[in-house]
């Protein structure tokens, strides 16, 4: 006998988000074993900054990725009704928690959104404005600035690839020779 | 890295340079197609499906394709692992989008067509197949990521098969008092993993899973991070696929 899956499917849905990411994906970042008998540093800040890397409203928690590469490390914070700013807390988005200790549990009390700095003169494009460019037919080049493997796998209708290194290694080379030409970047959401 | 190559754009003298921060995630929960690369479609590890009529598919189908008619997609879904990458072609545009609507909002996470449909990929000068279709049947194997169990491992610890391993059921309370709970497994809610660690087994392999494999994996975190030996099913378990055994309240 199985579960019945139709009702099991809903709560699926809720806890389920696509696990694209500009950043690494999951699966590619192996974190330490740490022995249990090490003590870990107490952390003297009350602010996390990073990429939500999941939360779950039934367990009431969420968890952050904080720091780069190797030194990335996840951490698990709890949040409850007086926490402001849940909605910032996506699984894949970049978020500033501020917490505090409540035993050993670290309490998200208000959650804000990192916002991607612009480069000065690029304007930010959103869905309906693309959607609406296709349809229209624009003049327009899209690029997928993630990995290669992640724009093979699937990518935005006549989309080109230049990972960032790609770009940064051959520069105007592989963008095209007018400058006046729109360019629109795009990956896998905000990091 | 959007904003990092818009920026290296507008630094080579670019003048209209848009950014996408979205990205590809909102644009497909959109509802909008995604695009394979031939190279993917050729090699990749995907559920590739043929979705024209079966006499067309005989004629001649994208390698390794699988013959699904448009008309037959609700009733295979079920075989068709939610975690795989599915691509899908026809040779109706418009029937290509509407199976990829369907499949996105049965929950499948990665849908994408084949561009220009089975006429764009012959184009392509993409490999056909042509002939009788020996088998419709459906097999496709995640390659594990790091700290993964296979639906076997997993289902062999619940059947009892497997006296070395602790299997923990990371959902709620409520959710297990609803839905049930398979064999052999203890419900710890992730809220709790932290607080109960000390109850845990340091000789024996930790299995954990959730409904969906997001909290399962949050859980493997912790644990493995407090020097357990831990692995996490990354599957929703109402998947076909995962045929444990449920103990019902």
């Amino acid at each position: 006998m199985r579960i019945h899956p139709k009702k099991i499917f809903l709560l699926g849905v809720l806890a389920l988000f696509a696990f694209t990411g500009c950043t690494t994906q999951k699966s590619q970042v192996p974190t330490a074993v740490k022995p249990a008998t090490e003590k870990v540093a107490p952390q003297p800040k009350d602010i996390l900054k990073g990429k939500i890397a999941g939360k779950s409203n039934k367990a009431k928690n969420i968890q952050i990725i904080v720091g780069k590469g190797d030194k990335a490390k996840t951490i698990m914070l709890k949040f409850n009704d007086s926490t402001k700013g849940l909605e910032f807390a996506k699984k894949g988005e970049a978020a500033i928690i501020k917490f505090k200790m409540v035993g050993n549990d670290k309490v998200a009390t208000v959650i804000k959104p990192k916002l991607a700095k612009l480069p000065e003169g690029v304007l930010e494009i959103k869905t309906n404005e693309l959607m609406g460019m296709y349809e229209s037919s624009a003049d327009m080049v899209v690029i997928d600035a993630r990995p290669a493997s992640r724009y093979a796998q699937g990518h935005l209708p006549g989309a080109i690839s230049i990972p960032v290194p790609k770009l940064k290694k051959e520069q105007e080379t592989v963008l095209p020779a007018n400058r006046e030409q729109l360019l629109v970047f795009y990956c896998g959401g905000p990091t | 890295m959007t904003t990092k190559n818009a920026g290296l754009a507008k630094k080579l003298g670019y003048k209209n340079v848009r950014a996408y921060l979205e990205g590809e995630p909102a644009w497909s929960k959109a509802g909008n197609p995604t695009y394979s690369m031939k190279s993917y479609v050729e090699k990749g590890n995907i559920v590739l499906i043929d979705l024209r009529t079966s006499e067309k598919a005989v004629n001649g189908r994208v390698k390794r394709a699988v013959s699904v008619p448009y008309d037959d997609l609700e009733d295979r879904m079920d075989d068709i692992p939610r975690n795989a990458p599915v691509i899908l072609y026809s040779d109706d545009a418009e029937e290509a989008i509407d199976a990829l609507d369907d499949l996105r909002s049965e929950g499948f996470k990665h849908v994408s067509l084949v561009k220009g449909n089975y006429s764009g990929w012959v184009h392509s000068g993409g490999e056909i197949v042509t002939g009788a279709i020996a088998s419709t049947e459906i097999s496709w194997v995640r390659i594990l990521g790091p700290g993964e169990i296979t639906v076997a491992d997993f289902k062999k610890a619940t059947d009892g098969g497997d006296p070395n391993v602790f299997v923990i059921d990371s959902r709620t309370p409520d959710e297990v008092a609803q839905l049930g709970i398979f064999k052999n497994t203890v419900n710890i809610s992730l809220d709790e993993i932290p607080n109960r660690m000390h109850e845990f087994p340091k000789d024996k392999m930790i299995y954990v899973h959730c409904s969906t494999g997001a909290r399962a994996e949050m859980a493997f975190q912790e644990l493995k991070k407090n020097g357990f030996k831990v692995k996490f099913l990354f599957l929703t378990i109402s998947d076909p696929i995962c045929d444990c055994e449920i103990l019902k309240p």
